[in-house]
């Protein structure tokens, strides 16, 4: 048994050593820094089964007032974990096109390091998955966000992927400032950064609304970016795009989990002023409600399939926030807005990770992004076709699919809250989500491929594509397993209740 | 032994669905063989729930979230579940048995019976849910395999639109179930059938709720059950397998609404409001789909808009509050259309796929066994006393008849018509000369199609009587089926207008070799197809046209040329070019965050 903060360093080690590895290494082939990447990630992930908890009530000073590792964290860290290994997998395939796009005098010189830098990535989820602190939370975000700053610019010969890289550093340096604004204003009121004792200490303070609001607005600002809430969403539809496809993966999942279970932890104490909970609600429900159209209705026209699903990842930020915006006053009802959450983001991953995995693959073959592309790969590929199905009926929505369930849970938790205007929107973006997402699969069943030349998939890609789909429909049918990893959510606050 | 059956006949044909596509779609027989065992263990097994005519429920937690979401898997099995479980599973055993030999030559059979087998898990679903939430999600998987059926023929550029309308079609009606079920769910906290009959008293409260409510579950069945305006997807489904339109979009499948109907009937009986726009629907497309179908020349399409017309009359009776009388039409329409559809099927493949009736005729003499069935199929849908269609249509006509006069006039004037274009239909295919060469070489078809339309054939008259229907059906149900209060007047009229119609048919098409009526309108079905596409085609256009005029104007011109100018001057614009729109980005953000102070701390 260890402690489980070993986790994060074995992670953290893992990419150290691999540098060293990539920069003493002959050998022209980064591949296998790759493949032992995910290897030894497998290998810490069965590690995470044999660690101890933190210590119930932690003396004062002590390094677990900033980190714990509740069962609820415990699943975060083994999803960051799994979700690093399939972009990985994605990062295998990509390499071809990487090598084209980063001009250097010897052959593979300068793609090493494309697959190193998601371990940080990683390890910054899996610190981000046990902050009970604002400082141990904002340096976990940062060293995630950071590390995503240099994987997006990466292909130095694309201008696009330049420009995305440039715009995804000035707009998150850019809120960034307002998220560590908003900390010391929190700090400023309570003297505190740490989430329970921030609650007790707001619940207390008398007549200072006003300060207390101003600190939170601060603080949506910064995460309203990294979740990719309109109107801070501008910057997701160019970087997306953008950035290397595994990259784009990458960042929709794991940015977006970090930033709504960050929202969750700072929103708690917020909630427990009661004079301005209301406010904090309407807010929230402002926000998804403008991120659900913007993010569904926007992406009707788009013809680029990637852009396509940046526009998707707005929707769906739409969707979850449209649950966020559901807590309740009680810490009771947070438990279940939480495991919905965190269901709804496990089910999000997975048809992710499928489609942008389908995406790397294909695109090699049809030589481009285009949904027209894409046209009659049924018959090219059966097997990335009804893949690629899967991923976008679960992504619409389609019954007996995570994505359905992720849809079935938000609706549930809006009317058990009451919010028939989110619930109306709702129902009109799904609307719109079936026809953006199943022109997709239109395009691979009924259109005529221009070249028909069939497409081969490597083993271990195959064998991630197959997991992903078989996730898609179990946990579809059979939601019961994630819901409950996610249910017994114990919170700082809702134990000092 | 009681509460295993029902996950029986559930599970299956999923069973079957799943090996095909996993392991058997390689071996056509093998596939053939599971579906054909998975549907008449359903059929087997529902024949042993008539042993009891007590209820059944049997349940599963599914998900449970505490006090906001508590969800069970729950069968349930009652007078009205047996009914429909017969139907489906009988139906289905034989539309299975008749599919082993028209679609013997096809290339997809094994993907064919696959999408049958999963077809009969999803409608299996509905009809045994005892939730609003399972119920729903069978309902959109029945659309999923209804889809994959439609489109079985793919390749044909027709089929895969029809496809694609048909589900289109049903996801407009969809969202309607949804916000209902998600309304009848916010005020009585159960998606339970009995926890909401249970907590009614909270929805009728307030009236104009429970009206809502009740009409927005009817928008599932509008578009399940192909009522106006949501009706122009089952004449499109006829690219389908004939097997599959008499399976799906004849028997089962569409009446899947009526169904659905009768089991929240309890919370629409409160509601006149609502009962009465079911009624007006119901006649409105009675009639229309009726005028229709007297002007259709494709044998497949007159039977889809007879089809759509004696729905319609099914759901005017739940609107008029018959349940009763109108799950009766459905039991009874399932037999005699199932007939019809799988007769013209026979015709079809004995005559190479033609399916214009004006080129057949005379077909009686070369296809007896076909000719004589598909005669009693049609006496049996026009009401000829005696048959099975005539009961059913009568305790509907009942019905109407004490509740509203519009409905009963629209009812009887469906009658009429219902009579005059089944008349033109068998007149012009079946009587007169062979008109073209195929149809000189007409022959019966092999036993495996012909027995199934004979079952069918006796099925269509006696499902009528009271010995038949009535052991089926229960004595409580069926005593709800006859519920009005007899009126010797009704059937006298019903008598006279069928009369009339057959009569009139018959003169105005014997011997013809052309259609000596023409009205434009009909033949062209309202033109509705043709206004839902411009209007369709017109909301593309103004989205299109409006996005990118924000891209443009907005984005580019006003946000990013605009405020640069104002702030940085031109000099800053060259630079601000190179950078794409950054800086317009940056603005939005700020903006945002000005409009979120100003929303918290105004």
């Amino acid at each position: 048994m260890f402690p489980p903060i070993t986790l994060e360093i074995l992670v953290l080690a893992l990419g150290f050593i691999l540098l060293l590895a990539e920069s003493f290494s002959q050998s022209t082939s980064k591949r296998s820094l790759a493949k032992s990447a995910v290897f030894c990630l497998a290998w810490i992930f069965a590690l995470s089964f044999f660690v101890t908890s933190a210590p119930a009530n932690p003396e004062p000073g002590s390094f677990w007032n900033f980190y714990s590792a509740d069962p609820v964290s415990m699943v975060f860290k083994r999803i960051a974990l799994l979700t690093t290994m399939a972009v990985l997998v994605m990062a295998l395939e990509y390499e071809k096109v990487l090598a084209k796009n980063i001009p250097s005098a010897r052959e593979g010189a300068g793609t090493g390091e494309f697959f190193i830098l998601p371990l940080f990535t990683c390890s910054g989820l899996m610190l981000l998955a046990s902050a009970v602190d604002l400082v141990m939370a904002f340096a976990a975000l940062e060293l995630v966000t950071i590390s995503f700053y240099v994987m997006v610019a990466y292909m130095r010969g694309s201008h696009a992927s330049l420009e995305a890289g440039v715009k995804y550093l000035i707009l998150g340096a850019l809120s960034t400032g307002f998220f560590v604004y908003g900390i010391t204003w929190i700090f400023g009121l309570t003297g505190e950064t740490h989430f329970t004792k921030i609650a007790l200490k707001l619940a207390s303070l008398q007549g200072s609304d006003t300060a207390i609001l101003f600190a939170l607005v601060l603080v949506l600002v910064g995460l309203g970016f990294k979740v990719a809430a309109v109107p801070f969403q501008s910057w997701v539809p160019d970087v997306y795009q953008g950035a290397p496809t595994p990259v784009t993966a990458f960042l929709s999942v794991g940015s977006k989990a970090a930033g709504f279970l960050l929202l969750l932890r700072v929103l708690e104490p917020f909630l427990g002023v009661a004079s301005i909970a209301h406010k904090i609600l309407l807010v929230l429900s402002v926000l998804a409600g403008a991120t659900l159209i913007f993010g569904n209705l926007a992406a009707l026209p788009q013809n680029n399939l990637k852009r396509l699903l940046a526009y998707s990842s707005v929707g769906h930020a739409g969707y979850l926030l449209m649950a966020v915006a559901c807590v309740g006053v009680a810490p009771s009802a947070l438990g279940s807005v939480g495991a919905t959450v965190g269901f709804y983001l496990f089910a999000y991953l997975l048809m992710t990770l499928l489609s942008f995995l389908v995406l790397t693959i294909a695109t090699q073959h049809t030589k481009g992004e285009e949904i027209q592309h894409f046209n009659g790969l049924s018959k090219r590929s059966p097997f990335l076709a009804f893949a690629l199905l899967v991923a976008m009926s679960s992504l619409a929505g389609v019954p007996l699919t995570a994505g359905f369930y992720g849809k079935f849970l938000v609706f549930a938790q809006a009317v058990n809250a009451s919010q028939w205007t989110l619930i109306a929107l709702g129902t009109v973006t799904v609307g719109a989500g079936f026809y953006f997402y199943l022109r997709v699969v239109a395009a691979m069943y009924w259109a005529e491929p221009a070249d028909a030349s069939p497409i081969q998939v490597s083993g271990l890609s195959k064998m991630i594509i197959v997991l992903l789909v078989a996730g898609i429909f179990v946990f579809g049918v059979n939601p019961k397993p994630v819901l409950s990893a996610f249910q017994t959510q114990q919170t700082p606050l809702a134990s000092a209740h | 032994m009681e509460t295993s059956l029902p996950w029986i006949i559930l599970l299956s044909p999923l069973a079957s669905a799943v090996l095909i596509l996993l392991f058997a779609h390689r071996s056509k027989p093998l596939s053939v063989l599971l579906s054909l065992t998975a549907v008449f263990a359903a059929f087997g097994s529902t024949l042993l729930l008539f042993s009891s005519h007590s209820v059944v429920q049997t349940s599963a937690t599914w998900i449970d979230l505490g006090p906001a979401l508590h969800l069970t898997i729950g069968l349930k099995i009652d007078a009205l579940t047996r009914v429909m479980l017969l139907v489906v599973t009988g139906i289905g055993a034989l539309v299975h048995v008749y599919s082993t030999v028209y679609m013997a030559e096809d290339d997809g059979k094994a993907r064919f019976f696959g999408s049958l087998s999963l077809f009969m898990f999803s409608m299996l679903g509905i009809v045994l849910a005892d939730n609003l939430a399972m119920m729903f999600i069978f309902w959109e998987l029945v659309g999923v395999s209804s889809f994959l059926l439609i489109g079985h023929w793919f390749t044909k550029p027709s089929a895969a639109k029809a496809a694609n309308k048909a589900f289109l079609a049903n996801r407009v009606g969809d969202f309607g179930f949804m916000s209902g079920i998600l309304l009848v769910w916010a005020a009585t906290g159960s998606v339970e059938f009995a926890g909401i009959q249970e907590n009614l008293a909270k929805l009728t409260v307030n009236p104009s709720l429970l009206t809502l409510a009740g009409l927005c579950l009817f928008c599932g069945a509008v578009g399940k059950s192909a009522q106006v305006p949501l009706h122009v997807w089952l004449p499109d489904a006829m690219e389908g397998p004939t097997p599959v339109s008499a399976l799906i979009h004849a028997a089962t499948m569409v009446a899947a609404g009526v169904y659905m109907l009768a089991r929240i009937f309890f919370i629409l009986e409160p509601s006149p409001v609502a009962l009465g726009v079911i009624a007006a629907v119901g006649a409105v497309t009675a009639v229309l789909a009726a005028l229709m179908a007297t002007q259709q020349d494709d044998i497949k399409r007159i039977l889809a808009y007879s089809t759509l017309s004696q729905l319609g009359l099914m759901v005017a009776g739940i609107g008029v509050g018959a349940w009763g009388a109108s799950m009766f039409h459905l039991f009874t329409h399932a037999f005699f259309k199932a007939l019809l559809f799988l007769g013209s099927g026979a015709v079809i493949h004995a005559l190479h796929h033609e399916q214009n009736i004006w080129k057949m005729g005379g077909l009686r003499r070369t296809m007896p066994k076909t000719f004589i069935t598909f005669v009693i199929g049609t006496l049996a849908l026009t009401g000829t006393p005696g048959l099975a269609g005539f009961f059913s249509k009568d305790a509907i006509l009942l019905a109407a008849w004490h509740k509203s006069a519009f409905i009963f006039g629209a009812a009887l004037f469906t009658s009429l018509l219902t009579a005059y274009y089944m008349t033109r239909l068998v007149v012009v295919a079946f009587f007169g000369e062979a008109w073209t060469p195929n149809a000189k070489h007409g022959h019966d078809c092999p036993p495996a199609m012909t027995v199934p339309l004979m079952i069918l054939a006796v099925l269509s008259v006696i499902s009528g009587y009271k010995f038949f229907a009535g052991s089926i059906f229960g004595e409580e149900l069926f005593h709800s089926v006859h519920a009005a209060e007899h009126v010797s007047l009704v059937p006298i009229l019903a008598v006279s207008v069928f009369s009339i119609g057959t009569a009139g048919a018959w003169f105005l098409y014997n011997g013809r070799s052309k259609d000596p009526v023409k009205i434009p309108l009909f033949r062209n079905k309202f033109y509705i197809d043709e206004l839902y596409a411009s209007l369709i085609a017109g909301t593309q256009d103004l989205l299109a046209s409006f996005s990118s005029w924000f891209d443009h104007f907005i984005l580019d011109g006003v946000i990013v040329r605009g405020i640069s100018g104002l702030t940085w001057g031109v000099g800053y614009t060259l630079r601000l070019l190179q950078f794409s729109n950054l800086q317009g980005y940056a603005f939005l953000f700020g903006t945002g965050v000005v409009i979120l102070f100003y929303m918290l701390i105004k």
